[in-house]
This record gives structure tokens, C-alpha cells and sequence, in this order.
């Protein structure tokens, strides 16, 4: 049997297992929602590692009260991910906190580093830091807010390991592209295998007022790429639209088209103290069905905080 | 209203979910995402409340921003996520037609109904201690969200205990309290770098945060470059 209840007026149902998945409407207000799958909502820290069934039972928990909603968020959890693909094999542990990410190499594997990311390996592993691609290439990756140098960890005769985190305290996420693209926000990459091309990608207008720099990284082609960023990473999965503060995007699927604008409400009525005063700034409209990264904590704000706290120059 | 505190203690965001016609009152900066189906204003004031301008004021005043953001969900099951600034923790304390007095820069967001009151001048001198505290009473019915800066502690006060000034997140106003000094002596207080304390009795509720923001600032202030 399943159990869930009206994402709008909260009713409770219970219907026979084989409804799970369908639709149906609210008996007391009408309301669409989406019968949730019948294996048992669990709490997400006993389970197993795998990062397709974290996925599957972090929406299967949202379901129940959520379903109806445009969104929902994933992997909400401290979870250890792990998984492995063609290329490698990999674990991004201590999260979302202090997230380290450790690559399983298989003899003659190679991932790509952002340099001072690497933390440990062991004695096999090979690496060579130099520029990647051609001149424009590495322009545009660091037009992108990245560095022009790559590390190369290359494992020889036997396999090996190689341990990476970021600079700040923060989270990293896993995302396998398969002839797909993505955006990335200025910094957030990490690693990424060699099937992935990373180039700039002009925004036009619209990079310029969503404070996130005139250029995004882009990153195509098929592979694994690790992003990072300071706090913790959610994962949304937009479905029809979602508002995003563009100071917290840090990353985005092709399929996904954006428009910078300002919070609803400032547009009825023209008031524009909602933008001048609310400071939320400028927000970006998501529209389509795709996946969202969003950072629960900005550098910048952090940063203002501290600036009070700095010695005055002395002006004599 | 639902809600579900994610990525704690550090990284802590709340994931709120309104019901048509739901709305509540968020800290300036506090949205990180959102449905679309909201409307958003932003006022000086409590939402339909009187006061205007001069409670806008005092609201500056006690530390927080002049102006509030207030969302209202135009369709159901409309999601807002919103989080603090800095590294901490986030906890919701559901209020019942008592008050709790919120230490200024603590108070993240709460329901509509509840009034936000920042005249509240409750510990008078307590400005003395240089931790520049000011304080804002929410009282009603309904949910509030509070930050920490650091983990968020819950004392249930049953007869007495003593806090350092700096470290209070909350607490309910059925307890009494005064400020006084840790130690014996007042050299001997703050030489031992506790400054003043303040020290509750009676029963009710008490929030405490790990860190202390200031502490924090001016240890790392000297480290920088100057401005």
C-alpha cells in the first residue's frame, strides 16, 4: 500500500500499490498529484553509497508532499557519492562541509585537474602540468575564470588513486555528460576526464547584469566532470520553471534556458523598491526541464562580512 | 507551511513549501531560489501592519535590514529556499502566542502573523558589554526560522544558567535575567575574556550558538590587509 497526502490541503490517501507513478486529483480540492512509488520512505544515512539510488530515494522522499511542486531538490543528504564509469572509478566523501573527492585510475587513466586541487595519490601516478587544446581554447577557459593550466594525473603500469579538494570549505558534485553540455559559474570547475572539451562561452547582456562574469564555462562532450563551490551543492531538478538569485547558480544544463530579471512582483505595478531595497538582486528565470546546481553560501557574502573587521590604513 | 532544514550545520538551508495564499516574511538577501508562483514585496514593516517608517528605523537599528521581503504564494505547494550569510545553522521554533526574544542579527524569517517588534530594550545597559547586542521580540502564533553562526545548542532552563552575552541565538520570554560579570571581580571577568554574562532564571527556552561573530572578525581582522 501506499500512503501520501495532497501537496495543497495535506488529505491523506492510501491507494494499492499498482497506482505508483500515476496521476490523479485531490478528492477535497482538486489539487493534480503525482502518486508516489511504493517502497518505503527510509532515512537517507543508513543506505548504500550509490549515487543513482540517492538520487532515486532523495525524489522518493520529496514525492509524497511534494509531488505536485515544480521542483524538487535531490540529494539533500551528508551522503558519500560514489559510482564509477569507463574512465574511472570515484568517491566524494565528507560532505557537503569539507568535501574531498577521491579518483580510482585504472592503468593508463588520466583525469584533468584545476591546479592546487590535488591532495594526495599515490607513487604511480604520473603528472604533468601544461596547456590544454589549442591558444583559443585556453583563452577561453580562462576568460571563463579558470586557470590556463591543466594538470594531467596519468596512472601508469598499475592503477592508482589521487586525492582532490578545493581551496574553501565547501561541496562537490559529480555530473556524467554523455554528448551533453553544461554551464559552469566562474570557478566551479574542478576535474573532468578528456572526453569533456571546456571552452568560455559569451553571455551576452545577460552575463553582464547577472553579476556572474560576461563569460560561463562551458563544458561538452562525453565524460565525468566534478564541479565545486563554497557551501553546500543542491541539486534541482526543474521541471517547468524555477527562480534561482543568480549570486548562487553554479551550474546548469544546456536544456535549460535562462532570462535575468528581477523578483516577481516588482514587475506588477512597476514597484521598484522591491529590487532597490529587497536585495535579492537580480534572479534568473530557469525555464524548460533540466538540472540547476545552487550553493547554499556565497564567497561575497562572507567576504562583506569581514570587511568592517580590517585595520584602517593608517592616513598620516 | 512545511519546511525541511537541508545540509546542516554548516552549509544550513530551509526548503519552506506554501500552501496557496501562504506568505511569509524573510530577512533581506535570505532568498537563495524559488518557485515561480510568488509574489514578492518588499515593505518597511510587518506585512498590513502599522508602524511604517519609524519601525523600519528601529529595525535598522536593532540590526537588521530596514526592509523586509515579504512572500506570498500565488499557487500551492510553492517552494522558497533561504539561508544565511555566513557558515551556521539554521533552527525553526514554533511560536504559540508567547514571545521569544531574538537576538538582532539571528532572526532569519517567520510567518506574517508574527509581530517583530525591535523596540524591545529589555536588557538596557546591557549595551555595556561592547558586543553590541540589540534584540527583537516576535510574538504570535505561527513559525520562525532563526541562524546561528556556528551550531545552534537548546537549553531548557529549569532554575538558573548563566550565558555569555555573545553567544545567545534565543530565548523564550518567560525567563527572567540580568547581566553581571563571570567571575568574581570585574578586572578578573574581563581579563579572562568573558566580558559580561548574563545570567537566566525560571523555565522556559534558551538558544545558544557556538561561535560568536565578533570573536571570530577580530581575530581574523588583524590578519588582513588593512582597508
Amino acid at each position: 500500500m501506499i500512503q501520501f497526502a495532497c501537496p495543497a490541503c495535506q488529505k491523506q490517501y492510501t491507494v494499492g500499490d499498482e497506482h505508483a507513478g500515476k496521476q490523479a486529483n485531490c478528492q477535497a480540492c482538486g489539487q493534480a498529484m503525482l502518486i508516489p512509488d511504493a517502497v518505503p520512505v527510509a532515512p537517507l544515512a543508513d543506505d548504500g553509497p550509490d549515487f543513482g539510488s540517492i538520487a532515486q530515494q532523495a525524489s522518493q522522499e520529496a514525492s509524497a508532499a511534494q509531488a505536485a511542486a515544480a521542483a524538487n531538490a535531490k540529494a539533500t543528504s551528508s551522503e558519500t557519492l560514489t559510482g564509477s564509469t569507463e574512465n574511472l572509478g570515484y568517491e566524494i566523501s565528507q560532505r557537503p562541509d569539507f568535501s574531498m573527492v577521491k579518483v580510482d585510475l585504472p592503468p593508463g587513466g588520466k583525469i584533468l585537474a584545476e591546479p592546487s586541487v590535488m591532495m594526495s595519490m599515490s607513487p604511480n601516478i604520473n603528472m604533468v602540468a601544461g596547456f590544454r587544446g589549442g591558444l583559443g581554447r585556453t583563452l577561453g577557459k580562462m576568460l571563463g575564470g579558470e586557470s590556463m593550466i591543466t594538470n594531467t594525473f596519468t596512472a601508469e603500469s598499475s592503477g592508482g588513486e589521487v586525492l582532490f579538494a578545493s581551496g574553501a570549505a565547501g561541496d562537490v558534485m559529480y555530473q556524467r555528460l554523455n554528448n551533453q553540455t553544461m554551464y559552469l559559474q566562474r570557478g566551479a570547475y574542478m576535474l573532468c576526464t578528456e572526453g569533456i572539451e571546456l571552452t568560455g562561452k559569451w553571455q551576452g547582456a545577460k552575463g553582464f547584469f547577472s553579476g556572474e562574469g560576461l563569460v560561463l564555462l562551458k563544458a561538452s562532450g562525453t565524460g565525468d566532470l566534478f564541479f565545486n563551490s563554497y557551501g553546500a551543492i543542491m541539486e534541482i531538478d526543474v521541471q517547468d520553471q524555477f527562480i534561482v538569485d543568480t549570486g548562487y547558480i553554479v551550474a546548469f544544463e544546456e536544456s535549460l534556458q535562462y532570462n535575468i530579471s528581477v523578483l516577481p512582483g516588482l514587475r506588477a505595478g512597476g514597484k521598484i523598491k522591491s529590487f532597490f531595497f529587497g536585495g535579492e538582486g537580480l534572479v534568473a528565470r530557469f525555464s524548460g526541464s533540466g538540472k540547476v546546481w545552487v550553493q547554499t553560501r556565497q564567497v561575497t557574502s562572507f567576504l562583506s562580512w569581514v570587511h568592517p573587521f580590517r585595520p584602517v590604513k593608517d592616513k598620516g | 507551511m512545511q519546511f525541511e532544514l537541508m545540509y546542516r550545520p554548516a552549509m544550513t538551508v530551509a526548503q519552506l513549501t506554501l500552501q496557496q495564499h501562504e506568505s511569509v516574511t524573510c530577512e533581506v538577501g535570505a532568498m537563495v531560489a524559488m518557485s515561480t508562483g510568488f509574489h514578492v514585496e518588499t515593505t518597511s514593516r510587518k506585512k498590513g501592519g502599522k508602524g511604517g517608517l519609524l519601525k523600519g528605523v528601529k529595525r535598522m537599528f536593532s540590526g537588521e535590514s530596514f526592509f523586509l521581503n515579504h512572500f506570498t504564494s500565488t499557487e500551492p505547494g510553492q517552494k522558497l529556499i533561504i539561508g544565511p550569510s555566513l557558515l551556521g545553522d539554521v533552527m525553526h521554533h514554533r511560536l504559540t502566542g508567547g514571545s521569544l526574544i531574538v537576538q538582532g542579527s539571528s532572526w532569519m524569517a517567520s510567518s506574517t502573523d508574527i509581530e517583530i517588534d525591535s523596540t524591545w530594550q529589555g536588557f538596557g545597559k546591557a549595551l555595556f558589554s561592547g558586543e553590541s547586542m540589540f534584540w527583537v521580540k516576535c510574538s504570535g502564533t505561527g513559525d520562525l526560522f532563526l541562524n546561528s553562526f556556528g551550531a545552534i545548542h537548546e537549553i531548557d532552563v529549569q532554575s538558573e544558567y548563566v550565558v555569555d552575552t555573545g553567544h545567545i541565538v534565543a530565548f523564550e520570554d518567560t525567563l527572567q535575567f540580568r547581566i553581571g560579570k563571570a567571575g568574581q571581580s570585574l578586572i578578573g571577568s574581563f581579563l579572562g575574556g568573558e566580558g559580561l554574562v548574563c545570567k537566566f532564571s525560571g523555565q522556559g527556552k534558551l538558544y545558544v550558538q557556538s561561535h560568536n561573530p565578533p570573536s571570530f572578525g577580530q581575530a581574523l581582522g588583524p590578519k588582513l590587509k588593512p582597508r
